[in-house]
């Protein structure tokens, strides 16, 4: 018995996890805080928040496909810094993959879905991981700071997304601002609840994060990747590749999110329209950013914030609280686990101060006795 | 004379005119960063301390219904801001660019929810603003009257600023230990100052002009109004013409000029229907990636 308690203190963070626990309440009384100065129903806001999730069928799956999507965008930020680039670019390779991947199925709308639905998948990827090839190649080759490249091409991507999905690619219809034509239905996932977003594309999302988790933990490759992100100069002098891992690993990330932009269409939507994502990919990011970018975390904080999302949704719904209480509440854990290694130290450091002065005092009136 | 003619004499005033309007917001907000650049914090966050800025100013102006008092208001929260972001930066020593990108978050979620609990509605409109300067003598002068006069309070503010913050930086004592605080804190600490005082300093510093960029996009620019995507990853623009400009004011300020500069060729092109809207947005952004290569290229 106390070997096997052993072992799972070995695997198993619990500093983080008495942290992660901490923060989310810490986060939770801020919004309630928030929640009763500007006058809402606390306990029936908090329920909603909290509940809202699993009040019916619809909402459960739209959580589930919700916490996909987090995953997906939280594990590509994972595999990006992983090899020490972070990649903030994620949603515009989302948007782009998920433009490409509606017009690849509006153009394929005659074929077999067998054939378009991989074509899609693939132009989505391809996409996506060009996307975040650009901005890899300029940290790599010249050392261009790739948050900023990365969040003016989001920007930039906004914008082609826009461009096409008004103009050329706009769905003909007069009544259509600014999206692309319906895919043909037998293109799309088969939805597990039906009416709501989860799709099988949740199954091939599953497979595909316990892939990332298999690569980044338990392969060379994974090991390598985190000598290049944690010193980049001994895995040089490792004779590893490091330029190309990390322009490995920002594709990757750029191909995971583009595929993920694919599933939003395939699985939910069913054709590009401008909230295909709604700065989705910041929210896995913040979610990465909170699992400290490691698989097993974001897959779990994820879920939370899927189902907090949700519940969100809910409460407004219900309640006519504002949703943005959501990135209150997810700004606040990350606030309180960032801050949580700070005030870890200070008081490590006031305590050895301490018992550093203790030592200083105990020496001096040794030294007196001895004179 | 053809009324429909092309007239290149207007056309280049407006520009130039539309330039040192658009430049403002990413020059005041630059003017900040280049302090926490200074004092070695890189701080990506500037885009969401901008957005409380404007959110404030807009809301303090319409509650008040004051403009001044709406900027006022934007100077005290940008202190607050640039408090807490020196909190977790300098005492807590949390990593940088979660503090940004989480604070960027932060600043839509509680400017939107604030602004729907309050006016019922995710922007604000017609709230006070400041009108526009028509400077005498200058606004006379054919040419340059129409670029240089009828501009807000701001655009005339930063020129002040730029000339004061390098005075700062490079001939006081205080930009002085700012810059070693960044460059070389153990030397600072030998001299027997503190360089994570200094480093509270330009955080402060930084939060009150991304509060004046935010009071000068929701009440100088626009009439009053304050939106979610006002920013527009301005924040960002502001920290690669640091970057462009290695954290001296003059350069800095340079460097939002040309982005100002290709924002008003877009809006140009824009309203003269050549180019599609969505093609033009896109090139201050694509400015400023070859803005942030051309200044690893160049050296």
């Amino acid at each position: 018995m106390n070997a096997f308690w052993q072992r799972i203190r070995q695997r198993f963070d619990f500093g983080y996890l008495v942290a992660l626990v901490i923060s989310l309440f810490v986060a939770l009384l801020i919004g309630t805080v928030i929640l009763t100065v500007t006058g809402y129903d606390t306990g029936k806001a908090l329920g909603a928040l909290v509940g809202g999730s699993f009040s019916s069928k619809l909402y459960f799956g739209n959580m589930l496909e919700y916490a996909m999507v987090l995953c997906l965008c939280g594990l590509a930020c994972d595999v990006g810094s992983r090899a020490g680039i972070f990649n903030v670019g994620g949603e515009g390779q989302l948007i782009l993959g998920a433009l490409f991947a509606a017009q690849i199925g509006v153009w394929l709308k005659d074929v077999s879905p067998w054939i378009a639905i991989p074509c899609a998948a693939l132009g989505a990827i391809a996409v996506g991981g060009f996307y975040a090839f650009i901005p890899g190649i300029l940290k790599v080759k010249l050392k261009v700071n790739e948050v900023i490249t990365t969040i003016m091409l989001n920007s930039v991507a906004v914008f082609i997304c826009g461009y096409f999905s008004k103009g050329p690619w706009k769905n003909p219809s007069p009544r259509v601002v600014s999206d692309t034509s319906p895919l043909n239905r037998s293109f799309m996932f088969t939805k597990l609840i039906p009416a709501s977003n989860l799709s099988t594309a949740i199954i091939v999302s599953a497979v595909l994060t316990f892939l990332v988790w298999y690569i980044l933990q338990k392969t060379t490759k994974g090991y390598e990747m985190r000598l290049v992100g944690d010193n980049p100069r001994f895995a040089r002098f490792a004779g590893l590749k490091a330029d190309r891992i990390v322009i490995i690993a920002m594709v990757v990330s750029g191909m995971m999110c583009g595929l993920c932009g694919m599933f939003r269409v395939y699985g939910a939507a069913g054709k590009y329209q401008s909230s295909i994502s709604n700065d989705y990919y910041f929210e896995g990011l913040m979610v990465a950013m909170i699992a400290q970018y490691q698989p097993i975390p974001t897959i779990i904080i994820s879920l939370i914030f899927a189902v907090l999302k949700w519940g969100a949704i809910y409460m407004e719904d219900t309640v006519g609280v504002p949703i943005q209480i959501y990135w209150i509440i997810q700004t606040a854990v990350i606030f309180c686990m960032a801050g949580e290694k700070g005030v870890r130290a200070a008081i490590h450091n006031a305590r050895e101060k301490r018992a550093a002065q203790r030592e200083i005092l105990a020496r001096r009136e040794g030294g007196e006795a001895h004179e | 004379m053809n009324e429909n003619s092309w007239n290149f004499w207007t056309v280049a005033s407006s520009t130039l005119n539309q330039m040192l309007r658009s430049a403002t917001p990413v020059a005041l907000a630059a003017l900040g960063g280049l302090m926490t650049e200074h004092a070695g914090i890189m701080n990506i966050g500037m885009d969401g301390m901008i957005l409380m800025g404007a959110f404030t100013a807009a809301a303090v102006s319409t509650a008040l219904t004051s403009a001044a008092l709406g900027i006022v208001a934007s100077i005290v929260f940008g202190i607050l801001v640039g408090l807490f972001f020196a909190l977790f930066t300098v005492k807590l020593r949390s990593d940088e660019f979660i503090i940004g990108c989480a604070l960027n978050t932060f600043a839509l979620g509680i400017t939107v929810y604030l602004s729907r609990t309050l006016f019922d509605s995710a922007g604000i409109s017609n709230a006070p603003h400041l009108g526009d300067i028509a400077i005498p003598l200058i606004k006379d002068i054919p040419f340059l009257g129409s670029v240089i006069s009828g501009h807000s309070l701001f655009v005339y503010l930063t020129w002040v600023l730029v000339a004061a913050m390098w005075l700062f930086v490079y001939r006081t004592p205080m930009g002085f230990w700012i810059r070693a605080s960044g460059e070389s804190p153990e030397t600072l600490r030998t001299a027997g100052k503190d360089p994570e005082k200094m480093k509270w300093i330009a955080s402060i510093l930084c939060g009150v002009m991304c509060g004046l960029a935010g009071a000068h996009l929701s009440l100088g620019n626009l009439n009053g109004q304050f939106g979610q995507r006002m920013v527009a990853g301005r924040g960002f623009i502001a920290f690669a013409c640091v970057i462009f400009g290695g954290a001296n004011p003059v350069k800095v300020f340079l460097a939002a000029l040309m982005f100002g500069f290709f924002d008003a060729i877009g809006l140009q092109l824009q309203s003269s229907k050549l180019v599609d809207a969505d093609l033009t947005s896109a090139i201050p952004y694509v400015i400023t990636i070859i803005m942030m290569v051309y200044v690893v290229v160049s050296g």
